[in-house]
């Protein structure tokens, strides 16, 4: 069933990136991508490298750290209630079929597309600054919520409103999400919303480059603001979280400005090799004096 | 945020020891407890009753915090290191009311494990579970009785419910779901595939745990051992009684299920025979003529006779899946390693936090070839309780006696290997083997055809299929879908309160279409219950007084239809309606601590009068208070 559903993500995936890159991208850089995605892919190798390190780090720990988080994490759910009360309730206004499965698909499908478009779209720029960016916020996004979860255990709404949220829970309404969303993701880990974070990332980036990409702006706003949405109204978030998720994007996408292009790989390398030198030269003086 | 209260504290300590000084003597302060209980992806029924009765309490001026823990996390807290006030979960219960003697028993109070939790200690309750253990025939029932109606009095925890037991099974694959329990492992042997090609019985379990763990002695691990019964063999399979469901109304029931012959309470496994030998005792113990000479034996620490010796006749050449051949060494192995796991190497005993109350009654083991020979401190029925425990290998177990080390983590005394150990892969000699497993996803168990149910000679259920699937579901309604759409040919977990009103209507829709259809709802009897436990080894919760009164202010029957949708019986005494005494039938209301309110809803003056008659005060905001 797992691999069924994964086909289907991936399917429904592919269609949206085909018709959002024919749309949005165009055809002209994409042709150019395919002849200069070496050299970009390059430039662009230490952040890739990063990300993917993140990524499984990222893997283990939420395995391993999970025991770790048991014995030493702090226990929030109750705080989040005390603070926000019943707001993720108000969301329920809304509630209706029509809307469980908007916002199902916004939350399971919907997010993987946002995540993996602009991943195309800013590689296929000549400029490789946005996609490197890109790629540092989503690594920052990763590590940090990790360190997060780790710390924090809070369940998220659905454990306290039971009853209230029968109606649109996720899980019940279409229980074979249950299996993509446990492959990724624990039922403790909810504070700061990855999910939130990773969609205002997305939109933040989108409105930076809204002048290359106008088309994709408008779609990545209304996309990420559905995904916020659907994360409380599905009853997998508290208000708190979608806020701090909204923070760390802010401070991903700042810090991913602050850090792209200060270093350069090759100088590091190249001090790191200098540095090695004259530490073997010291160790070779120091015995030969000792000898 | 942290290094400016370190400098605060810093810097206000000089002052603070003055005003301790002046405040040294302990506030009267409101009461505030927590209450632990599971979340609601680990037991969505525990967290909705938690919250309800949080509510109630909340409303009789007590502050309620509630924690919410994982499944594993929750057992850690309450069974091992007896960290809470007051919780809300599920006891795994029995068919039988001998599990109270382990589970109020002052002398397990410091244990781990369902051997009381609750820290409660009362030597006269002591001395009727004593009682209870040792009576035999009518004698036994009325201790029983007696045991059931001081836990009514006393409360030291508060039986809330027994929930009904609904599964869905296929038929078209295999058949024949209602000849044994499926809670248990013969609910999964003994099935009537429709063809031999048929070989994989695949189960939907929303449980993750046996994927992770599939240590026979690991409390965190286990409800009532379903996957690790498949391993690991017992002497002798307890018989549910012919009851039928727990569900149906009373009436329909068999006129009495108590039958102490043994054939009619333990049918043979690993044991192919076995006999009591009541001792005679003619200096008055239990049995004096009239039958009320147990009184003398009131006395706590008077050693226990002997009462008589089970002799068990070992089903010959089983072996473990590794090939060793199960002996009677291994049984008395086992017996042994239960009651300390650590075998006398150390100082420190680390009893089994399972199996606890089947072994006490054991006083010794002789074995003599394919015999065992135990001496027993209990009566008949109670001491057949040892018949229940899985059969360890001593070539491994054996090894795993040391105290647990993990690198720079303080272990706790008593933390056997034993206890801890996944034990992956679990070597029994059940008629199941391990094959492999993903962690939460699932556990295969191929079956073991050197088992002696699959012998010409033994006309006991085998497992007919070669192979067993256990794939592991979070949830109800995704455990359904999978039965539903061929994927799955049961739901070997009981199904979730809320889903079983959708799944019955599902059930009477498909049988007026047609009746060829494969699906079908099995409804099972059971022991297992939900409760509230104290942790009485802390004010308030020792004063059975407060606990009264907290017991007073749940409404079982209101919690049964909104958090069970009614698919629950709620219950004033912890086991099954055939050992429930008239004095505590459920009658619309508890007939020893009736709600104070009416429909769910709380008589705050009441309730107040109530916590002031049991002696506690109320400050002028409607707050109890309490000295701690």
């Amino acid at each position: 069933m797992l691999t069924q559903l994964l086909l289907q993500v991936v399917v429904a995936v592919s269609i949206l990136l085909s018709v959002a890159l024919a749309g949005v991208v165009g055809r002209d850089r994409l042709s150019l991508l395919r002849e200069e995605w070496r050299s970009r892919l390059r430039t662009s190798a230490p952040a890739i490298a990063l990300l993917l390190a993140i990524l499984l780090l990222n893997r283990i720990m939420r395995q391993q750290g999970r025991s770790l988080s048991q014995d030493y994490g702090i226990h929030m759910t109750e705080v989040f209630y005390t603070i926000e009360g019943e707001f993720v309730l108000l969301f329920q206004a809304i509630a209706s079929p029509e809307a469980n499965t908007y916002f199902s698909i916004s939350y399971v499908y919907g997010y993987v597309f946002l995540l993996i478009f602009p991943v195309v779209a800013y590689a296929a720029r000549s400029k490789t600054i946005d996609f490197r960016r890109l790629l540092i916020a989503y690594s920052l996004n990763y590590a940090i919520g990790l360190v997060f979860y780790i710390l924090f255990i809070a369940y998220g709404p659905r454990n306290v409103f039971v009853e209230e949220l029968t109606q649109t829970m996720l899980y019940d309404n279409s229980p074979q999400y249950k299996y993509l969303t446990t492959e990724v993701n624990r039922n403790t880990n909810v504070f700061p919303s990855l999910h939130t974070s990773l969609s205002a990332t997305v939109a933040t980036f989108a409105y930076q480059t809204r002048s290359t990409y106008p088309r994709w702006f408008p779609i990545a706003v209304c996309l990420s603001i559905s995904i916020m949405i659907s994360t409380m109204y599905l009853g997998i978030h508290w208000g708190i979280d979608v806020l701090a998720g909204l923070a760390l994007a802010g401070f991903c996408v700042s810090l991913s400005t602050y850090l792209v292009d200060r270093w350069s790989l090759t100088a590091i390398l190249e001090q790191v090799r200098k540095r090695l030198h004259e530490y073997r030269d010291t160790v070779t003086t120091a015995s030969q004096e000792n000898s | 945020m942290l290094a400016a209260s370190v400098g605060l504290s810093v810097s206000t300590s000089g002052c603070l020891r003055h005003v301790r000084s002046i405040v040294n003597r302990n506030e009267v302060e409101q009461l505030s407890l927590t209450i632990t209980t599971l979340s609601a992806d680990g037991d969505r029924e525990s967290i909705q009753l938690a919250q309800d009765i949080g509510a109630t309490l909340e409303a009789a001026g007590i502050d309620i915090e509630i924690d919410m823990q994982s499944r594993e996390a929750f057992r850690r807290s309450i069974l091992i290191n007896h960290d809470f006030d007051i919780y809300v979960g599920r006891h795994p219960g029995d068919i039988r009311p001998d599990f109270l003697y382990e589970t109020l028993h002052s002398k397990f109070a410091d244990e781990s494990g369902w051997q009381n939790p609750f820290g409660f200690t009362n030597l006269t309750f002591d001395t009727y579970l004593e009682r209870q253990q040792r009576a035999g025939g009518e004698e036994r029932e009325q201790a029983v009785n007696q045991t059931l109606e001081a836990l009514a009095l006393e409360q030291p925890f508060v039986p809330i419910c027994v929930p009904h037991e609904f599964r869905l099974v296929r038929t078209d694959r295999f058949d024949g779901w209602k000849q044994g329990h499926l809670a248990t492992r013969m609910g999964y042997l003994g099935l009537d595939p429709p063809t031999t090609e048929e070989a994989v019985l695949r189960a939907a379990h929303t449980d993750s745990r046996p994927s992770q763990n599939l240590n026979p002695l690991a409390v965190e691990f286990r409800n009532r051992g379903l996957v690790t019964g498949l391993l690991y063999d017992s002497l002798a399979v307890p018989r549910w009684s012919e009851g039928g469901t727990d569900a149906g109304d009373s009436d329909d029931e068999e006129p009495n299920g108590i039958d102490e012959d043994g054939d009619r309470t333990y049918s043979p496994w690993l044991g192919a025979d076995w006999t009591w030998n009541e001792n005679e005792n003619e200096d008055g113990d239990e049995r004096t003529e009239n039958g009320s000479g147990i009184d003398t034996d009131l006395d706590p620490d008077a050693d226990l006779e002997p009462t008589g010796t089970l002799t068990v006749t070992l089903r010959e050449g089983c072996q473990f899946h590794d090939g060793h051949e199960l002996t009677a060494d291994d049984v008395a192995f086992t017996v042994d390693f239960l009651s300390d796991t650590t075998r006398d190497d150390n100082e420190f005993p680390a009893p089994s936090p399972r199996y606890r109350g089947h072994i006490d009654p054991i006083a010794d083991v002789t074995k003599q070839g394919n015999e065992l020979e135990f001496t027993c401190t209990a009566s008949e029925p109670v001491a057949k309780r040892v018949l229940e425990i899985p059969i360890l290998p001593a070539h491994i177990w054996g090894e795993r006696t040391e105290t647990a080390s993990i690198p720079a983590i303080t272990v706790a005394d008593g933390t056997t290997e034993a206890l801890i150990t996944d034990n992956l892969p679990p070597i029994g000699s059940g008629p199941f083997q391990f094959e492999n497993r993903t962690q939460r996803e699932f556990v295969t168990l191929e079956r073991f055809d050197e088992h002696f149910t699959r012998r010409e000679s033994v006309a006991l259920p085998e497992a007919s299929a070669e192979t067993l699937r256990i794939r592991i579901d979070p949830r109800s309604t995704s455990a359904i879908e999978l039965v539903e759409t061929d994927e799955a040919d049961v739901t070997s977990l009981a199904l979730e309160s809320y889903v079983v009103d959708d799944v019955l209507e599902a059930e009477s829709e498909r049988e007026q279409i047609s009746d060829s259809d494969p699906l079908e709802v099995i409804e099972s009897s059971t022991g297992s219950f939900y409760h509230l436990g104290f942790n009485a080894r802390t004010a308030p919760f020792s004063n059975p007084r407060f606990r009264r009164v907290i017991a007073r202010l749940i409404d079982k029957e209101q919690l049964v239809s909104d958090v069970f949708y009614g698919h629950a019986r709620p219950i004033a005494a912890p086991v099954t309606r055939e050992w429930t005494p008239d004095s505590l039938a459920w009658t619309g209301t508890d007939p020893e601590t009736p709600f104070l309110g009416t429909d769910g809803e709380l008589d705050v003056e009441a309730a107040r009068a109530a916590f002031e008659e049991a002696g506690f005060r109320y400050d002028d905001q409607g707050r109890l208070r309490v000295r701690y």
